[in-house]
């Protein structure tokens, strides 16, 4: 313990500790209260106006739709301008695009989902407008907002590790009050000291499960009584059921998944012809916009210019787009199949044997609240210890993606399980299905489209954690940074190293039309194919 | 000579730290090419009761014995259809017909053969192909049905098989399974379903099994002597004295139920 102390005291930011654990969690308390207010009125307004729906659904649904992380150097170099002021706003404008959009698509598909019968009688019995929304719609979607919230938070604080340590142009801008995410960061980079980032890892985590534990267990709770469905119940008592006493175990984990996977598979499902147009045309509008703000003030946008721009580096490395978009794809296909794999071994021996659940559980409660990219510099640093530098690079890029991937793919199969009506269960063994039969003729094919939701889910957040992972930052100006190839790592070299914004809108616009190609080659056919698959009880 | 013998059956359920009695000390039996209905109000029992008649759930005390041998395990010569029909989403309505007879380790022509042999006899000739999700509620239940049958069993069990129907596919089903119970060519002659609708039951069985609120215990049992077919006899006063005798029963078994919780509470 004392030679602890003595290896902490050395840093002179420790001292900082509280002030910069007080500066995150404010930062993020902050933005989630900015995004539940903007998620809710929006929500409700696209929700109950079909107008604003037509406009405001696929114009968010276009944003949550280009990857996080991907946003990061352009904000930056918008708000940095500012000054101080400018680098705290863009913080919590990043972390803002982190939280509002599950909030906001959870509540827009939980006042869809309010029954015809309420919504009827409400009518009849005179309840309109305000006093509607009021008694109806509010009520309606407490716990989806509850558990958006929920989700929002542990998203804040996957991102505000990210956040907190900005580089623009090779320099490293920190927020003026500090963050743990900085602090962690300057450890693993500057002072390249596994131990003290191994502890601020570990404290980060312990701050995240605290919260869950102390607030959103209560939240939930109370949030869950006076529901038309038990939406939460379903998922959360669910899991309780398998006969792993609730209270032996720390309730942090069931906490972060609601059933806001369906917005995921709803968002997929069905979209009219309008839609559709109206986001294109959307997407259109908003890329020329930002290309009129960046080339015009000032000058009329020429071709020449246009193209001067495009050939500033890392111009030279687009000749080999489609091998850098291979690679990207390629890592996130080896992290998926491995993520995929575990996730229904363990999904399965968790729903069968209490006795693995037992271990399972508090495994998954803390695997998935450990923040990911905080994870990043330690592993790294781990690593790099054994191995070549970029070896190193390669091999903590694919750790982390199944890390982030895996528990998404593993609650969704557990709930898929869970999920199997007792009839199905009966069936199979009236009719003899034993052992490998059983998994393979009813568990398997049942948790199908579980699968396909996880999928979507675990692609969308790979996709966020690559483009982090591809790119190592560098402590000082006179050390290269280190990357592995990938198109992810070519965003941040545009974005950090040479600010070189047109080209960093134009890797965005690619990664996020491989991100909807793929969106609509591999997962809506699958979702569709597999809605047949869904039990009607 | 009886098929089935329930003897001194008694089950309790765990929830919450409590326990419940479900069946209390239920004995009956039931004989060969007998139509047995239980009838009972919801939660009375009657559903686990038929559960562990299939060897899906066992007693705490008591015995079901088939032919003499008490009965531990599902097995071929005792199958079910369900209420919520319970086929499998991601098998077509041949496949869902052919997957048991898999298991059995039939092989692939037999079955298909079998199994197209059972959708025909249900009227389902056609629909081969045809995925649950895209068969009425109905054609589902037809399914069920082929599916049950086509394992050959000596009892079929039915747990409230028309009770997510509408009442005229209801009625044309009653008359399907009522045919097959009689035709002779089929192993298949020992019916004994589950019903809470009374009317239907007093159509259908031989013999309906009265049970009291839960706990379930046998409260009595009338024996329905109308001849068949009994299409005709439905307007009959000799019809509506045997509802009523069912109905009267069950208002029994309720008021014993009241009785004895006031009995405890004091």
């Amino acid at each position: 313990m004392a030679w602890l102390i003595m290896t902490l005291v050395k840093y002179p930011e420790i001292k900082y500790l509280p002030f910069y654990t007080f500066s995150t969690v404010f930062r993020i308390v902050i933005t989630l209260v900015i995004s539940v207010v903007w998620g809710v009125s929006f929500g409700v307004l696209a929700a109950t106006n079909r107008a604003a729906s037509l406009i405001l659904t696929p114009f968010i649904d276009l944003l949550q739709s280009i990857p996080i992380l991907g946003y990061f150097p352009l904000v930056i170099g918008f708000l940095f301008a500012l000054g101080p002021l400018g680098v705290e706003l863009s913080v919590i404008l990043l972390l803002f695009t982190s939280m509002a959009w599950a909030i906001f698509f959870g509540v827009l598909g939980a006042i869809r989902g309010i029954p015809t019968n309420v919504v009827e009688s409400a009518r009849s019995f005179g309840l309109t407008g305000w006093r509607y929304i009021r008694h109806v719609v509010l009520p309606a979607i407490a716990p989806t907002v509850a558990a958006g919230a929920n989700l929002a938070w542990c998203d804040g604080w996957f991102f505000v590790i990210a956040a907190e340590y900005i580089q623009y142009q090779g320099n490293i801008v920190p927020p003026p009050s500090g963050g743990l995410g900085y602090l962690l960061a300057k450890a693993a980079y500057y002072y390249k000291d596994i131990i003290l980032s191994s502890v601020l890892l570990l404290f980060i985590t312990f701050i995240v499960l605290f919260f869950n534990t102390l607030t959103w267990h209560r939240l939930m709770e109370r949030a869950e009584a006076g529901t038309f469905k038990p939406i939460l119940k379903m998922d959360l008592s669910g899991i309780g059921k398998l006969g792993v006493k609730i209270s032996s175990w720390p309730p942090l984990g069931r906490l972060r998944w609601p059933k806001s996977f369906s917005i995921a598979s709803q968002r997929l499902r069905k979209y009219s012809h309008i839609e559709r147009i109206l986001a294109v045309a959307l997407a259109s509008s908003a890329i020329l916009f930002i290309f009129y703000i960046y080339i015009v003030i000032g000058k009329p946008p020429t071709l020449g210019m246009i193209l001067q721009e495009f050939n500033k580096p890392p111009a030279g490395e687009l000749g080999s787009l489609p091998v850098l978009i291979g690679l990207t794809i390629g890592r996130l296909v080896i992290a998926y199949g491995i993520s995929l794999v575990v996730a229904i071994g363990l999904g399965v021996l968790a729903a069968e044997h209490k006795k693995a659940a037992a271990v399972i559980y508090p495994l998954y409660d803390i695997g998935q609240g450990v923040p990911i990219l905080a994870l990043f510099p330690v592993m790294f640093l781990g690593l790099n210890q054994l191995l070549s530098p970029r070896m190193a690079l390669e091999l903590t890029c694919i750790i982390m993606l199944v890390l982030d991937m895996i528990w998404y793919m593993f609650l969704n199969i557990l709930i898929g399980i869970k999920n199997i009506p007792t009839e199905i269960k009966e069936v199979g063994q009236l009719f003899g299905f034993k052992g490998l039969k059983r998994i393979t003729h009813i568990v398997i094919p049942a948790i199908l489209p579980s699968i396909v939701t996880g999928s979507i889910l675990s692609w969308g957040t790979g996709w966020n954690t690559i483009i982090f992972a591809e790119y190592m930052p560098s402590s000082e100006p006179t050390i290269p940074p280190l990357s592995v190839p990938g198109i992810g790592s070519l965003l941040d070299k545009a974005g950090y190293e040479y600010g070189n914004t047109l080209l960093l809108v134009f890797i965005l616009g690619i990664i996020a039309a491989v991100v909807l190609l793929m969106e609509g080659l591999v997962w809506r056919p699958l979702l569709r194919k597999f809605e047949r698959y869904h039990i009607e009880v | 000579m009886s098929v089935l013998e329930v003897e001194n059956l008694t089950k309790t359920f765990i929830a919450e730290k409590a326990n419940i009695l479900v069946l209390d000390n239920v004995s009956f039996s039931v004989g060969n090419d007998e139509f047995v209905c239980l009838v009972g109000p919801s939660g009375c029992g009657k559903s686990t009761l038929l559960r562990i008649m299939a060897g899906l759930e066992t007693a705490n005390s008591g015995v079901i014995l088939f032919h003499g041998q008490p009965i531990v395990q599902p097995t071929p010569k005792i199958t079910m259809v369900f209420q919520l029909f319970g086929l499998l989403p991601w098998k077509t309505a041949l496949e869902n017909v052919e997957v048991p007879l898999e298991v059995l380790g039939t092989e692939k022509e037999k079955r298909i053969r079998i199994a197209q042999e059972y959708l025909k006899m249900v009227g389902l000739e056609g629909f081969e192909g045809t995925y649950p999700h895209d068969l009425s509620g109905g054609m589902k239940q037809r399914v069920g049905i082929a599916r049950a049958l086509a394992l050959k069993p000596e009892v079929l069990l039915m747990d409230e098989p028309f009770s997510s129907l509408d009442e005229l596919t209801a009625k044309t089903l009653r008359e399907l399974v009522l045919n097959i119970w009689r035709d002779p060519e089929l192993p298949t002659n020992t019916f004994i379903m589950v019903s809470h609708n009374v009317e239907e039951a007093a159509y259908m069985a031989d013999r309906v099994i009265v049970m009291s609120p839960r706990p379930g215990e046998v409260i009595g049992e009338v024996k329905i002597d109308i001849p068949r077919p009994r299409t005709k006899y439905l307007r009959e006063p000799i019809y509506f004295k045997l509802v009523d005798e069912i109905l009267e029963l069950l208002e029994k078994g309720k008021q014993a139920r009241a009785m004895t919780l006031e009995q405890r509470k004091k």
